[in-house]
């Protein structure tokens, strides 16, 4: 399974379901979750499409979509900040 | 250095006064209270809420913080954050630094504000009578954050 946060605009049109989810077939990378997800909630894909996501991986900053997907991770998708 | 972010109303006076009990060490303390506002521009805001990602949101608060806190080498910097729904007149940010001398208390403060308005994890969302939007920096805020960051290099 792998945990999925959705904060901000992004939580307003994720579906609670996908909070933990198995891990998809054919989904090794942070790039191929992006891509499913949009795939299947089109509403998600096109709010993280639309604006600049930043992900997290178990609490920290992944740089590169190309990072791999392992069962048990935790991963957050960040529109931008409003900030404090 | 203690940072909290918390779903409950706090009163900014009582924080501020078991922040400084006791230290004399510093001659100097200041602090900013960031409020929640019934309007935001001409629109009126009848709840704020915000939404904050547990454990990612408290460490780089505290980041932020630390980098503040070396920089104008204050001995001690607070900041009280809230999330969750939050109504105009309530306090949504306490930041208070302790220092030997006032201006680098006030500069600590200054900046750790200016980097928390845009660097914060925090979503915000306002609503009101003419529905709901969510908040992104300002222009202004952004080029606050640029000006601090240049003196943080």
């Amino acid at each position: 399974m792998i945990h999925l946060v959705f904060l901000g605009k992004f939580g307003d049109v994720a579906p609670a379901g996908l909070a933990k989810i198995a891990l998809p077939a054919g989904v090794h990378t942070l790039g191929d979750l992006q891509h499913w997800l949009g795939q299947r909630e089109p509403l998600l894909g096109q709010a993280m499409s639309a604006t600049r996501t930043r992900l997290i991986v178990n609490q920290c900053v992944a740089h590169d979509l190309s990072q791999p997907v392992a069962d048990g991770d935790e991963i957050a998708f960040l529109p931008p900040m409003s900030g404090g | 250095m203690q940072v909290r972010v918390t779903a409950d109303a706090f009163d900014p006076q009582a924080e501020i006064a078991a922040f400084a009990a006791g230290r004399d060490d510093a001659g100097a303390l200041v602090s900013f209270v960031g409020i929640c506002r019934a309007k935001s521009g001409d629109v009126a805001v009848e709840e704020l809420r915000i939404d904050h990602y547990p454990g990612f949101s408290e460490k780089e608060i505290a980041r932020l913080a630390e980098e503040s806190a070396r920089r104008f080498d204050c001995p001690d910097l607070l900041v009280v954050h809230r999330v969750g729904v939050i109504h105009p007149g309530e306090a949504i940010v306490l930041v208070a630094a302790l220092s030997t001398h006032r201006a680098n208390a006030f500069k600590a403060v200054e900046t750790l504000m200016d980097t928390l308005k845009t660097d914060a994890p925090l979503w915000k969302k306002e609503s009101g009578p003419q529905g709901a939007r969510w908040i992104e920096p300002r222009a202004e805020d952004r080029a606050r954050r640029a000006k601090a960051e240049e003196g943080l290099r």
